[in-house]
């Protein structure tokens, strides 16, 4: 187990910079993962730490020791890819064993350590198969394992449940959780889907354009994102922004304001009855609805944007009528109009 | 499945009522099946007529005696006997299987080396790809006439030129009994290099890159690589190409009449293959039964030669 220090981490293709110059500081055991659009450079960042893409400038340190120069196999760490990279013409058990093909190990060891892997990730009665007979998941298992018996200083994840469905994705997250809750290892974990960020992270470092816009907890970055940008991403449906101004009380819709006023779609609150509100209130028409069951989704048309609000209660509005809903006062969060920087609740 | 079918087509047929139009008098399966046998009827026909009946054709006239002139006459095994018997048919059946076993492995080896590098070239990596195939789309008698004169004594012949100032001994090639034969070989594993190495960076192409860092992260060198992960996984691109190139060098025959016109499979039939026998036996003696018994012992060797590499480089379960 290790930490990764990234000191003005540097990467260049040309001259075009797609990495420029970020600083992190990954403690030992933390679950770190790094969200952003594509292109945001985070997977190459990752690769980075991997050693598959040179370092163009700064430094990477793996445990206090510079790795800039070093092969990847030196650097002890374990990687996870999208597509498994599992090898079609050998069964799981080779598969898993692949992680040890250097190792100084002798053959009991070696087979110890597999089963082992095996058993942690539910592969046990799948050793003897290939690949072609599992399915995606026990796939991405195997590649888990791969990277697991080599009992590495770090694990590193590039998007590794992109090619699931729905269902395994969300089953997966958690088996690599758990995971890491067990074996401990500091972990690098990539993906664009702000929910793996929200449900696995330690910490989450969100990337835009090759920069850190941010890095905290889950909740810090759900409460106080630094920007339009992050509050945006992190949260599903995305955050609701109206331009306003600010008053005695909190803040106003204004249509030439000063600040963006951003509430949470499950902060603005749509009742059957408009009771008298003290917080802040928009009105507009109901342009398509969607219920999730326990709540509804309600799609508004407000001035010339739409912003989407929760209903708690029983009952569906309809298309094309009118509606209030309201966010309790603390809910708002404050944005500057020109640079879309955070200001501070209301 | 075709009972399944049956069903749907019987309930989605109207009611019974009689029809009028071709698409309304038959079911729905009714119809299918003559649009799929009129588009299958032509390749069957070409197939029957072009391909089967002269292969049938061959079998029989192995049989016979037939001499172009005289009506063919029925002599049982007495075609096979005669090429069993004949010194020429197994020094011509040596040679063949030489340009097999020895060619094949080469041809493959080399192709799979230049592949394996061109694929890492990226300066005028089209280029070079296309010189390289270069040789395949050119015709066999212009290939075998520009490497002929290369095989010249010196003055004119290149490669004895190159000898000369390396100080190396002038070599007869094709004039050679012993040399004729590798000349020939050299020519054609050169012609059919273009196409073997376009398959295998086709195949190369087609491993996943994150294969090869997986396994960089895992440690692997170079060589390790090569060895677990690229060539278990180019196997079914080298086992069409052994195949295919096998049957090339059991058929080889341009190569060789167009280096060697003078005296076709060059000194002392040094390097006569079995395709060129049965060319010589049919055209220049008019013995047609007897090239046709030729035909189908060559035809039993391809067959067993590529069932045997199919199944020696079968996908293990």
């Amino acid at each position: 187990m290790a930490t990764i220090e990234l000191e003005k981490l540097v990467k260049r293709y040309g001259k075009v910079e797609v990495v420029k110059g970020i600083d992190l500081s990954i403690a030992d055991g933390e679950f770190v993962v790094f969200v952003g659009p594509s292109g945001c450079g985070k997977s190459t960042t990752l690769r980075m730490i991997a050693g598959l893409e040179e370092i163009s400038d700064g430094t990477l340190k793996i445990g206090s020791e510079v790795v800039n120069e070093r092969e990847p196999k030196q650097r002890n760490i374990a990687m996870v890819f999208q597509n498994y990279a599992i090898y079609p013409h050998m069964t799981v058990r080779q598969n898993i064993g692949f992680g040890l093909y250097t190792s100084k190990l002798d053959k009991a060891e070696k087979d110890k350590r597999i089963e082992e892997a095996g058993k942690i990730l539910g592969l046990e009665a799948l050793l003897d198969r290939r690949p072609a007979a599992l399915s995606g998941g026990q796939r991405q298992r195997v590649a888990i394992g791969r990277a697991m018996v080599r009992d590495p200083s770090a694990f590193l994840f590039d998007e590794p449940l992109s090619n699931l469905d729905a269902q395994l994705r969300a089953q997966m997250r958690i088996e690599i959780k758990r995971l890491h809750q067990k074996l401990k290892t500091t972990t690098v974990y990539v993906t664009h889907d702000q929910i793996e960020a929200m449900t696995m992270a330690d910490r989450i470092v969100v990337m835009k354009d090759g920069v850190i816009l941010q890095v905290g907890t889950p909740s810090e970055l759900y409460d106080a994102p630094v920007d339009v940008f992050t509050a945006r991403f992190i949260g599903s449906p995305s955050m609701n922004l109206v331009r306003g101004r600010r008053t005695a009380s909190g803040a106003v819709m204004a249509p030439v304001g000063d600040i963006l006023i951003g509430v949470r779609p499950h902060d603005l609150i749509a009742h059957a009855t408009v009771t008298g509100s003290n917080g802040f209130t928009v009105t507009g028409t109901v342009s398509a609805v969607e219920p999730l069951g326990p709540e509804t989704l309600v799609h508004l048309d407000v001035a010339d944007t739409s912003i989407i609000a929760t209903v708690r209660e029983k009952f569906v509005p309809t298309v094309g009528s009118t509606l209030t809903c309201e966010a309790a006062p603390g809910d708002l969060y404050l944005f500057d109009a020109s640079t879309e920087r955070f200001l501070g609740r209301s | 499945m075709a009972a399944i079918e049956q069903q749907g087509a019987a309930s989605g047929r109207p009611g019974g009522s009689p029809g009028t139009s071709f698409g309304d008098r038959f079911s729905m399966r009714t119809r299918r099946l003559v649009w799929v046998w009129s588009f299958l009827a032509l390749p069957i026909l070409f197939y029957a007529i072009i391909r089967f009946y002269p292969t049938f054709q061959a079998f029989y006239l192995s049989f016979t005696n037939w001499d172009l002139l005289r009506p063919a006459k029925f002599i049982g095994f007495a075609n096979y006997i005669k090429l069993f018997k004949d010194p020429q048919f197994w020094k011509v059946f040596k040679n063949t299987f030489t340009y097999l076993i020895v060619g094949t492995p080469i041809s493959l080896v080399v192709a799979f080396t230049i592949a394996f590098f061109l694929d890492r070239v990226r300066f005028m990596h089209s280029f070079i790809r296309a010189l390289y195939f270069l040789p395949f789309l050119t015709t066999a008698a212009a290939m075998a006439w520009v490497w002929r004169w290369f095989y010249q004594p010196p003055p004119i012949g290149i490669i004895n030129d190159v000898f000369g100032m390396l100080g190396i001994p002038q070599q007869p090639f094709i004039r050679s009994t012993d040399q004729a034969l590798f000349s020939i070989m050299v020519t054609a594993i050169w012609a059919g290099l273009g196409f073997q190495i376009i398959i295998f960076m086709a195949g190369l192409r087609a491993i996943p890159g994150t294969f090869y860092e997986a396994a960089r992260i895992d440690g692997l060198g170079e060589w390790a690589i090569l060895r677990k992960i690229t060539l278990p996984l180019l196997k079914p691109t080298t086992v069409f190409l052994v195949v295919f190139s096998s049957i090339g060098f059991l058929r080889i025959f341009d190569q060789v009449y167009n280096m060697t016109t003078n005296d076709p499979g060059g000194p002392l039939g040094s390097t006569k293959p079995l395709v060129l026998m049965i060319y010589q036996t049919a055209f220049n003696s008019y013995a047609m039964g007897y090239a046709a018994a030729q035909t189908v012992v060559l035809f039993t060797i391809l067959l067993i030669v590529s069932l045997l590499q199919l199944w020696i480089l079968r996908e293990k379960k």
